[in-house]
């Protein structure tokens, strides 16, 4: 069943579908060992989105220990942003435009190392992968 | 007819094609990407005939574009609607001068043919490239990188001298010490300032005989760690490698179940030696960390030279020597080329590679001093290039994998080799050459001020202006 975006159970949902990816297990389980793997993903208003959305998500050697939204595009907690507006993200969960090429292109915000993000560029995709699975009510 | 076709013949000794006479090779290149028809294909016999089309092409306002043997993907090698000179045609190779270790040659000269008028004399050019049916004013153009590479820099860094043919229509000689700019502006400058004509190239004595030891990693940070060693220790004449696949099954990348490979690192490292003087294998290996090593080859120098010809027939005989050609080639900085291996290989389909491969080579930025082959800062670094041939119609899946593969390896910092697919708008154009952006602009206002030469490759959007 679909889960409204930018809710506790789209977010409870995300979890779900992290921690059930051979996918991600595999290509991240290096992700944030030795560093802090935990992301924001900041969802900017734009014609789409009345209001910018923050989705926090904890991460670390290939699992997921909890994702919410937040109220501030900051969270002592996180390691990285990932920042672009709505439009942008909504393509990307719908597999019009890669993930990694808007954050090549400079499209997709990062804060937080950068060539941290590039080096475990097969986790990140696999966890947009994820992100794009959730089955989505916009 | 052609309204200009006889006043153009009649200022040429070599020959003005016009469409009707072309065949398909005139509308392509290896790319197989982008087709162009040019209004006329000259193959000229002379420096002179070169320096008569560009001023005709001038007083008409044409384009000109320079075509060797076509081994560039992007849009080099063909032309829209202008003159297309085909090099292959001024194929003189002149005296060779064994004292100074120098030969003079047409920029037609294909490789191949160098090495085989020079073996009576044991010399050979300090760098060949992979493939020897290239064309020395292709290559030097483009920079050239071979296998003695981390010796001698790129085939460009081995001119002493070249006669070449500005945009402005007239012959210069240039060298390191006479009209240096446009020397360095020539050598892997991409044919945007002037055509390269005739070139006295540097040439080393060689052996009889070389050994191969065929040489196996499974781990890209050892490899890159002998590699090194190798490149260091001054033993070895030539270093080659690869990635090779060994397929494990099929594994969910980006939510498709794919085919994913188990990646090995052949290693061939290779010296020269006279018959009686054979190496020391145990001398030779000593210190190395290898996983397997795998056979030891002897064979003529020559034969080394001309190693990969039985691949590249297979790849002709299978077809898909008439696929596209979408290479991705890339020289990394030693610190991120692991890691960005680390990415790229592990998801890259291993069907991909049939009819290519993956290059690896180790390579010493230092060794090079030509202004426009750009590489990163560092004396070593790694080249790494998918080199595969596409189906059509497996182009629109494959195009974003490659476009994310110069991307990522762009942002780690490394620099594309332009002979491959390129994809590059203003923006990237300008990256890539970074601080020499404004010395290329330059070179091009001053050299080949009406922008005839090769257009269409490199976006200068407005600075031209």
């Amino acid at each position: 069943m679909a889960s409204k975006f930018g809710t506790p159970e789209w977010a409870s949902a995300l979890v779900s579908e992290i921690n059930g990816s051979s996918e991600y297990r595999n290509a991240a389980k290096s992700w944030g060992d030795g560093f802090n793997g935990n992301m924001i993903f900041v969802f900017e208003a734009d014609e789409q989105l009345a209001s910018p959305l923050h989705l926090f998500i904890e991460l670390a050697t290939g699992s997921c220990t909890g994702a919410e939204f937040v109220d501030r595009d900051v969270h002592e907690g996180a390691g990285f942003t990932l920042r672009a507006p709505f439009t942008l993200w909504r393509e990307i969960l719908e597999r019009k435009t890669m993930a990694a090429t808007a954050i090549l292109t400079g499209k997709m915000k990062v804060d937080g190392g950068k060539m941290t993000l590039l080096k475990h560029t097969a986790a990140n995709r696999a966890l947009i992968h994820c992100t794009a699975s959730v089955e989505t009510e916009f | 007819m052609d309204r200009l076709f006889t006043p153009l013949q009649e200022r040429l000794d070599g020959v003005v094609y016009t469409p009707e006479q072309f065949t398909e090779e005139h509308l392509t290149n290896y790319g197989r990407i982008h087709y162009w028809k040019p209004r006329f294909v000259v193959k000229p016999r002379t420096t002179q005939d070169v320096a008569e089309t560009v001023r005709f092409a001038k007083e008409h306002g044409l384009f000109v574009s320079t075509r060797g043997s076509a081994h560039s993907q992007s849009e080099l090698g063909i032309n829209q609607g202008g003159i297309l000179l085909d090099m292959k045609s001024m194929d003189a190779i002149y005296e060779v001068d064994e004292a100074a270790c120098t030969v003079e040659v047409q920029g037609g000269v294909v490789w191949r043919d160098l090495v085989h008028h020079l073996k009576r004399w044991n010399l050979s050019p300090n760098v060949l490239t992979n493939n020897l049916g290239v064309t020395i004013g292709g290559t030097v153009s483009m920079a050239g990188i071979g296998v003695s590479s981390f010796r001698y820099g790129s085939q460009g860094d081995n001119v002493a001298a070249m006669e070449v043919v500005t945009g402005d229509g007239d012959i210069v000689r240039c060298s390191r010490e006479q009209n240096p700019e446009l020397f360095w502006a020539t050598i892997a400058g991409l044919g945007q300032s002037a055509i390269l004509c005739q070139a006295s190239m540097m040439l080393r004595k060689t052996k009889s005989m070389t050994r191969t030891y065929y040489l196996l990693y499974d781990d890209i940070r050892t490899f890159m760690a002998d590699s090194k060693k190798m490149m260091d220790d001054g033993k070895w004449d030539y270093l080659e490698s690869w990635a090779s696949p060994c397929p494990q099954g099929t594994k969910p990348i980006d939510g498709e179940r794919r085919v994913f490979a188990k990646w090995f690192f052949p290693f061939h490292p290779t010296v020269e030696f006279e018959p009686g003087e054979e190496p020391n294998d145990e001398e030779m290996l000593a210190g190395l960390d290898y996983y397997d090593h795998l056979y030891t080859d002897d064979i003529p120098t020559i034969d080394f030279h001309e190693r990969l010809v039985p691949v590249f027939e297979l790849w002709k005989k299978a077809g898909t020597w008439e696929y596209m050609h979408p290479w991705m080639e890339l020289v990394l900085p030693w610190e991120t080329a692991a890691d960005y291996i680390d990415q790229v290989l592990p998801d890259l389909p291993p069907g991909l590679l049939i009819g290519g491969h993956i290059l690896l080579w180790p390579a010493k930025g230092t060794v090079s001093h030509s202004k426009f082959f750009m590489r990163p800062e560092g004396e070593d670094l790694i080249g790494f290039g998918i080199l595969p041939a596409v189906p059509q119609k497996f182009w629109p899946q494959v195009r974003p994998m490659l476009d994310n593969a110069s991307l990522l390896g762009q942002a780690m910092g490394g620099k594309r080799y332009l002979s491959g697919y390129i994809n590059f708008d203003e923006e990237l154009w300008q990256a890539h050459f970074g601080e020499r952006w404004p010395e290329l602009v330059a070179a091009k206002k001053r050299y080949d001020p009406q922008s005839l030469l090769n257009p269409g490759f490199v976006k200068y959007g407005d600075a031209l202006k």
